[in-house]
């Protein structure tokens, strides 16, 4: 180990959703200095404004502290934030693959949860020294030590010793900066070998173009230098390199055992994917290093611009999104339905979502979104292998073999009183129960194996509801199999809607099919006429429901010539009016699209 | 040189009632005693003053004393604020000059001043004539007030009566309604307005409907109720002109037509509206405001877009529809340069009719207004 290497420290803070894990990074700035409190807006490492408002991290961020320990020594610890959600499980791994040790962010009062467990899993992966942290001490319900056990008897890994703190009120901060200097290992690695570092971020500068961070395993990189990178095969000439403290500060070089950044006029995030490994194009290491992995979109969704709105705008921001986001995907297509549209691919429901949001805040667009699907793999029977994942695009049943679709293995903990509601929800769900864990004496794990179709569909939202939020989720895609699922149509009026088509599995289409026209019962306005709105799989019609026509529409009476109220109310009707679209003879309002999709706890 | 004048409607608004009824969300408070009301009545006057047209080009052809229950008023006052319209305008010696009445608070000597200050048309609040309705509804008369009250007014020469009905109350049904129309028809008046209930934010009615402590009447039987009254309506030769109005003919309600026809009126009062010349202005709805002489509260010059708008809304109602000819001598285009397509459309769906001299609703039509409305505005 070279002398500076034993003065850095590389981790990583992991913690389930909400314990605390941006706030805890606040204060190891502040403590440190490199942030003053006045300048301290809340979660300085969510640095977008959705992250911010939902309370978590979506795109993470690097940052260098100076710490003086109690030893006399000045530490650099390089902080690596990490997205806290299952989405981006990959972009988490990868970030721990660039740490040596990681701070385990645990909340007094919650305990250990289902993304505490996937996340120390990620990190014992990687070889990394686990270093407990139990926070949320300063509320009334923490029971600290319940927690420390829960550690202990669930993870395996020693607690006694964890730090009691709350990043809230900055109580005990000081203990979390000393045991990362105790208890992480310094990196080692040779700094005059071959240049060898892992990319476990980028994101796109409009100036710099894409700006890759990356943890220099051997060798050192300097601007000027040709570096490779070694799954793309492409060579660019670096620009410049840097640290994050936590803005951006050039340096003279990037050594083994540190990170930093590494810009050098690549155009596009997709260019520098996480994962891959940056070495010099002359003198090049003869290995990769290992874990990288090219990230595919796990669910779609058709994105159309709404009504009024221009579809070059949605176009651009999309573009704009794709630069900074390699697992987004998108392609143009049409909908007879929508018109010119995008077909979207996302990591996963919360990716889509937040990109949903993103366009619709950042870029202040109106967007409709049709019903997310997954990736089926339809088997044709003159052996050719389909991948659809729009329903639209399924081929005639006659020249299908068979389908098969993904299935996930999904880790479900849940306080145990909610056992028997949790597992009927999987049961419906068509979930397969693989075993029953209790983790402690009033904690479950349920492990399933699931259709990601129905994981995708609403059951996030109705874990939350039957356990009241306490629920938690992790799953990962294991395998596809042959499955009986068949494309449902919605007709309104007769006339087929393809943005509401979808693919279900064949005992689910009744009930969903139900669902739907009930819920567009509801939604769409009456008609002069009578609408009639089916489901139907093939030929066969399988739920029905009727919009009455509508029969009275009239201001009886407009009193002493006060007119302009009168003309106000038909004038506040019109812009509703607006928000419709026209599918055949009928006006369809744009919630119509999400409302299909949300969990309903009475149905 | 004589000057044409300008012919003006006149609306003054007496914003007082015995008790709100259930359904009523005009500008009125129960409970005022009589010093407020003199109070009031003082603010119109000096409103009227403040105005003064007698020596304009206005010529004020129709007068219309609404509510709130402006026979309320005591005689004083009533007599009070007549003369001073007489005062500070010019009215025409033909004028039609309506009063509201409820039936509970016009007495003998009432209808012999009204008769005196030469009010010519009585607009009497009946609604329904079926007591349990009536009570539902919160009004303070039963069947035989209006009865008695309607003989009265006749007797004492009022040969131009309106009498109010409202259809589609819950609980009530099409051969009940049907048998109130009978009744009232036989009692021959004038002109008969027959308005289809609207449950409105803000009344007891509303708080009642979402609390689910009644349901509303279906649209089908509020609309049979409609339809067969028109049907009654005609065949005692009344004429049908306006979505919830009719009238022996000679007896159409000169003043509401200015309405419908975007004719100049100015209203005075609290909360009232005018129209004139182009500009829609409207006066407070603070009584304090109102009092301490701040009267308008705010205007708008139309644009003709505006008025296009309003033209369309106002003249639709009527049943002989928008006169094409008319409409093209005001804005100087025909109605289908500027509405062709919309009108093609809803012609289609049934809800509009072009003949060659006019535009109207279709029977069906009257019962989607809106529908239409929406899209023409």
């Amino acid at each position: 180990m070279d002398a500076y290497q034993q003065y850095i420290r590389n981790f990583s803070i992991i913690a389930h959703i909400d314990h605390g894990k941006s706030t805890l990074a606040d204060r190891l700035l502040e403590q440190t200095g490199v942030v003053s409190h006045r300048e301290m807006k809340e979660q300085y490492l969510d640095n977008m404004e959705l992250e911010r408002e939902r309370g978590i991290t979506i795109k993470l961020q690097t940052t260098r502290l100076v710490y003086k320990a109690k030893d006399g020594h000045e530490y650099i610890f390089n902080l690596i934030d990490t997205p806290g959600h299952v989405d981006f499980t990959y972009e988490v791994s990868r970030s721990l693959a660039a740490c040596e040790g990681a701070v385990l962010v645990v909340d007094a009062t919650q305990g250990v949860e289902a993304q505490t467990l996937a996340n120390v899993y990620l990190a014992l992966d990687e070889n990394l020294e686990i270093l407990p942290v139990i926070n949320k001490i300063d509320l009334p319900s923490a029971s600290p030590d319940e927690v420390k056990e829960e550690i202990e008897d669930v993870i395996g890994i020693e607690a006694q010793d964890a730090p009691l703190i709350s990043a809230k009120e900055g109580l005990n901060i000081e203990d979390v900066l000393e045991a990362i200097v105790k208890k992480i290992p310094a990196p080692n690695g040779d700094p005059d070998g071959k240049f060898k570092a892992l990319i476990f971020d980028s994101y796109y500068d409009n100036y710099k173009g894409v700006v890759i961070y990356a943890r220099v395993f051997d060798g050192k990189v300097k601007k000027g230098d040709v570096i490779r990178l070694m799954n793309t095969k492409k060579k660019y000439e670096v620009t410049e390199v840097g640290v994050y403290a936590p803005g951006p500060v050039a340096a003279k070089e990037l050594s083994a055992g540190t990170v930093g950044y590494i810009c050098a006029s690549i155009k596009q995030v997709a260019d520098a994917r996480v994962g891959d490994t940056i070495t010099m194009d002359q003198d090049p290491t003869e290995e990769a290093l290992p874990g990288y992995k090219k990230v595919q979109p796990m669910v779609y969704c058709g994105i159309y611009p709404a009504e009024g709105e221009k579809y070059e705008n949605v176009r651009d921001a999309l573009e704009k999104l794709q630069v900074n986001d390699a697992a987004f995907l998108f392609e143009p297509e049409t909908s007879t339905a929508l018109g010119f549209g995008f077909r979207c691919g996302f990591l996963g429901l919360l990716h889509m979502e937040i990109i949903v949001e993103r366009l619709e805040r950042e870029f202040n667009l109106g967007i409709i979104t049709t019903s997310p699907s997954v990736i089926y793999k339809v088997i044709m029977t003159n052996g050719n292998v389909e991948m659809i994942q729009n329903p639209s695009n399924l081929p005639n049943s006659i020249e299908i073999d068979h389908i098969e679709e993904p299935i996930v293995k999904a880790d479900i903990m849940i306080p145990k009183d909610y056992v028997g509601a949790i597992m009927e929800i999987c049961q419906e769900r068509r979930g397969k129960m693989i075993h029953m864990e209790y983790i402690t004496e009033t904690r479950v794990v349920l492990h399933y194996e699931m259709p990601l179709n129905e994981v995708i569909y609403d059951f996030f939202d109705a874990l939350k509801s039957k356990t009241r939020g306490y629920g938690s989720l992790d799953y990962e895609f294991i395998r596809y199999e042959k499955s009986n699922v068949v494309k449902m149509d919605i007709l309104l009026n007769k006339d087929l809607v393809d943005a509401f088509s979808m693919i279900v599995h064949e005992s689910k289409a009744y009930s969903r099919g139900r669902f739907v026209c009930e819920k567009l019962k509801e939604i769409i306005p009456m008609h002069q006429f009578e609408v009639p709105i089916q489901a139907s799989v093939g030929q066969k019609v399988i739920a029905r429901e009727t919009v009455r026509a509508l029969r009275k529409d009239v201001l009886a009476k407009c009193y002493g010539g006060d007119i302009s109220r009168k003309r106000k109310l038909l004038e506040k009707q019109k812009e509703g009016k607006k928000r419709m679209r026209q599918f055949g003879t009928v006006e369809v309002p744009q919630e119509a699209f999400t409302a299909v999709l949300k969990y309903d706890d009475n149905k | 040189m004589h000057v044409e004048k300008q012919k003006l409607g006149l609306y003054i608004h007496i914003p007082f009632c015995l008790k709100k009824c259930n359904y009523c969300d005009f500008l009125s408070f129960s409970g005022c005693d009589f010093k407020e009301q003199t109070r009031y009545i003082k603010a119109v006057e000096e409103e009227l003053k403040a105005y003064n047209l007698k020596e304009s080009d206005y010529q004020v052809d129709t007068i219309f004393i609404g509510g709130g229950t402006p026979s309320l008023l005591s005689e004083d006052l009533t007599e009070m604020l007549l003369k001073c319209v007489y005062h500070y305008l010019f009215i025409d010696e033909n004028a039609e000059i309506s009063i509201e009445c409820n039936p509970k608070t016009l007495t003998d000597n009432k209808l012999n001043l009204y008769h005196r200050l030469g009010i010519n048309r009585l607009s009497i609040g009946c609604q329904s004539l079926d007591d349990s309705i009536l009570k539902f509804m919160g009004r303070v008369h039963n069947r035989n007030d209006f009865f008695e009250t309607f003989q009265k007014a006749r007797s004492y020469g009022f040969n131009n009566i309106n009498v109010d009905l409202i259809f589609g109350v819950p609980g009530q049904t099409s051969q009940k309604f049907h048998q109130d129309v009978e009744e009232i028809l036989a009692l021959q008046p004038e002109h008969l307005s027959f308005y289809s209930l609207q449950i409105e934010e803000g009344t007891p009615f509303y708080e009642k409907y979402k609390r689910g402590e009644f349901n509303q009447v279906p649209d089908e039987e509020d609309r049979r109720m409609y339809h067969e009254t028109i049907e009654q309506l005609d065949k005692n030769g009344y004429i049908h002109y306006e979505i919830s109005n009719a009238a022996k003919r000679g007896y159409k309600c000169r003043h509401n037509l200015k309405y419908w026809s975007m004719a100049d009126y100015l209203g005075v009062g609290l909360g009232a509206h005018s129209y004139i010349q182009g500009v829609r202005f409207n006066n407070t709805k603070n009584m304090q405001d109102y009092l301490s002489g701040n009267y308008v509260e705010a205007s708008h010059k139309n644009t003709r877009k505006d008025s296009l708008a309003d033209y369309l809304f106002t003249g639709l109602r009527k049943i002989e529809g928008i006169d094409l000819s008319e409409f093209e001598k005001k804005f100087g285009q025909p109605i289908e340069s500027l509405y062709g397509e919309m009108i093609h459309t809803f012609q289609e769906k049934g809800l509009l009719e072009l003949s060659k001299t006019h535009l109207r609703f279709t029977k069906n039509g009257l019962d989607l207004s809106n529908t239409v409305l929406r899209e023409l505005i």
